[in-house]
């Protein structure tokens, strides 16, 4: 069992592990109308990576992103963040358990209405109890093109500048581990490439790791490596994705079903 | 568009719960007193009986109904700000903001008119009780028998109608409208309120302490007085809460919570403050009124239980009608948050921390609710008091204040954190992906 003290310094700098995730299974329902959206998925990804997990819709990616994250609890199998293994456990402990490991960057924003930009930004810090630098908040935030917009509120911005305030929500707490669901899928082109860009320099620049859901092959040629889920099962990696080879690939998920990597 | 709203209220009849629970209430409020107009328009009453009917229905009539009115309307337009999303899926839809507004005007008609219909039953028996009380304190002929006729049934009916349309067409017109600054009609009414409040108190003075009518003015500033509170209500608050130096992370969020959606608490505030304005001043005057009465060692006339046994019915009706009204939007209210507490989660909220930010709402409001109800309600009992007996505050004591306070206190937190302790069951990450 981990250690919960929410005031708790992290140990001594990260695991050169981000991300491992062990003979994941996942089942929905029960009995006759059970649906496996994870079939015993292993999968190890290196500190200072950026990840796409691709796969047709019912694939089990927001699940498999949801186990990782520590948002949901697998039925079976093993997940590592960090090197620390999630175990059982309320909600409580699981919210202790993703503070300071893990941020997150969705589709819908998720960003707090009645808060600030400045606000909804270093809410996680509040809310983790820590000292709350607004200095570094700033930065951050000047860093992502919102410098001049810390006192607006979420539906005074454009979807994109959203966007960028949950990116900026997710660094400010030095997570292990960034997982975006489909964070360009309410996007326009010119703003969803800006919003990449910065996901991207999360790991270039500042060594974060990143795994992010998407769908679109132009969203997941901005990542290192594309891990392609279909049926719950891992169906293949690609190093240096191109939007062409990506889309290529995705075409022919159900051709060439290998299991594991 | 009419069948547009029968089939959303026949598939989602959830929805309309709180709204058909207020103009249950409302209507059998209503037609409970109005029934006393029937009953004494029947041959064969007696002149005494006849006035002590006639004022019962004619007092209640006066504040019930506009209290009718108030519950209603915030009901209506909490429910109506919760369908924006829906609204507007109809008007990209193609749906014209008339078509729109006739069907949320008829959803609520439709469901008014359930209420009142259902609320007849329970007025007769309602009625049927009330007159029994009269007659047990001898203010009434034991010969007189109840009559539901056409002014309780008519009264009823159309004033629900009257207060759910209105109110709709109002809530509606603000939502597709988008956010605007709060009208300045509420601020002149406000200041109205006030006004005639703070004249209908000191008028108190003009009084002689043995009149009969002293209670009226004292009683009558004290409620409108609340009312004018509860119509600045959003911007007391604001007031307050920048005088707030709360910390912790719940604290901190509750307070910014509450300054951003000081306009929709509204209603929440009105019904505290109208609650414990009413009920504080009435239970006071009251006990003011029968100790005086036992120290000049006289025995009560009627008219004197007469309106000892009013006051306390309709404290007792009104008392029990707020406070359903208070648990009735703050439901409402608070279940709408399941994607606002799934968002809070995400971001790094334990289950604790929300309930801790939902339980700080609550005491602020319940606080601030206290506070202006209380100041409205000495703003009638000090002058009364003083007219009546030779001291300033009634000698009763805090007890029946501590009373009134502890339901205050009891039904707002208890209906916000149960509330929201059911709504945090589903899971975070579900809750933000649930439509709106």
């Amino acid at each position: 069992m981990f250690r919960t003290g929410s005031r708790r310094k992290h140990d001594a700098g990260p695991a050169a592990e981000a991300l491992r995730l062990v003979k994941v299974t996942k089942t929905y329902g029960t009995d006759d109308s059970a649906v496996t959206a994870l079939d015993g998925v292993t999968l190890a990804l290196a500190r200072g990576t950026f990840t796409a997990v691709m796969g047709p819709s019912g694939s089990g990616k927001s699940t498999l992103l949801q186990c990782a994250a520590g948002l949901d609890r697998p039925d079976s199998g093993i997940v590592r963040v960090d090197g620390h293994e999630l175990t059982g456990g309320g909600e409580a402990e699981l919210t202790r358990f993703r503070r300071g490991r893990v941020g997150f960057v969705f589709q819908q924003y998720n960003l707090l209405e009645t808060l600030t930009v400045a606000q909804n930004t270093v809410l996680p810090l509040k809310l983790a109890g820590q000292r709350v630098d607004r200095r570094k908040a700033r930065e951050i935030l000047t860093a992502v093109g919102l410098g001049d917009r810390l006192g607006h509120l979420p539906d005074q911005l454009s979807g994109g500048q959203r966007q960028r305030v949950a990116i900026a929500r997710a660094l400010v707490a030095d997570p292990r581990v960034i997982f975006a669901d489909e964070p360009t899928g309410a996007l326009d082109t010119r703003s969803a490439r800006g919003v990449l860009g910065l996901l991207q320099d999360a790991v270039r620049v500042h060594g974060r790791t990143v795994v992010m859901v998407t769908h679109d092959p132009v969203a997941a040629s901005y990542a290192d490596s594309v891990v392609f889920l279909a049926d719950g099962r891992l169906a293949g990696r690609m190093d240096g994705p191109t939007p062409d080879a990506v889309a290529e690939r995705l075409a022919h998920l159900g051709d060439d079903m290998t299991v594991g990597v | 568009m009419f069948l547009l709203a029968m089939r959303s209220i026949r598939k989602r009849p959830g929805r309309f719960l709180a709204t058909l629970l207020s103009a249950f209430l409302g209507a059998a409020v209503i037609m409970t007193f109005n029934s006393m107009h029937d009953t004494a328009a029947q041959s064969g009453v007696d002149r005494v009986s006849k006035e002590t009917l006639t004022t019962a229905a004619s007092v209640v009539g006066g504040y019930g109904t506009l209290l009718v009115f108030f519950a209603v309307a915030s009901t209506l337009t909490v429910t109506v700000r919760q369908r924006t999303a829906e609204l507007e899926l109809l008007r990209c839809s193609g749906a014209t903001p008339g078509q729109i507004k006739r069907m949320v005007v008829g959803e609520a008609v439709a469901v008014a008119l359930v209420g009142a219909v259902l609320a007849i039953g329970p007025a007769m028996l309602g009625g049927q009780a009330l007159l029994g009380v009269f007659q047990d304190s001898g203010q009434v002929a034991r010969s007189v028998d109840h009559s539901f006729g056409p002014v309780a049934l008519l009264s009823g009916v159309d004033i629900t109608l009257l207060a759910a349309a209105g109110a709709a067409f109002l809530a509606v017109r603000r939502a597709t409208r988008g956010p605007r600054r709060a009208g300045r009609a509420r601020t002149y009414l406000a200041y109205a309120a006030l006004g005639l409040g703070a004249v209908a108190a000191t008028s108190t003075f003009a009084f002689s302490a043995t009149d009969e009518a002293l209670m009226a003015a004292p009683a009558y500033g004290a409620i409108l007085l609340s009312v004018g509170c509860a119509l600045l209500a959003p911007r007391l608050l604001k007031g307050v809460l920048d005088a707030l130096p709360l910390t912790g992370a719940s604290g901190w969020l509750a307070v910014r919570n509450l300054r951003r959606r000081a306009d929709h608490l509204a209603g929440i505030l009105m019904s505290l403050i109208l609650f414990t304005a009413v009920s504080t001043a009435t239970l006071y005057m009251q006990a003011v009124e029968s100790d005086a009465v036992a120290a000049s060692g006289l025995v009560k006339s009627v008219d004197a239980k007469n309106l000892e046994s009013l006051n306390y019915t309709v404290v007792g009706i009104i008392v029990v009608f707020v406070c359903v009204m208070l648990v009735n939007s703050l439901y409402a209210a608070t279940s709408y948050r399941s994607r606002e507490f799934g968002q809070q989660r995400l971001a790094g909220a334990t289950p604790g921390q929300v309930l801790g930010t939902v339980g700080a709402e609550g005491l602020i409001l319940t606080v601030v609710g206290l506070f202006f109800g209380t100041v409205a309600a000495l703003a009638g009992i000090v002058p009364f008091t003083m007219v009546r007996t030779d001291s300033v505050l009634p000698d009763q004591g805090l007890g029946i204040w501590l009373a009134v306070a502890s339901i205050a206190a009891a039904a707002t937190l208890g209906t916000s954190l149960a509330t929201a302790r059911r709504v945090l069951r589903t899971p975070a990450i579900g809750a933000v992906g649930l439509a709106a």
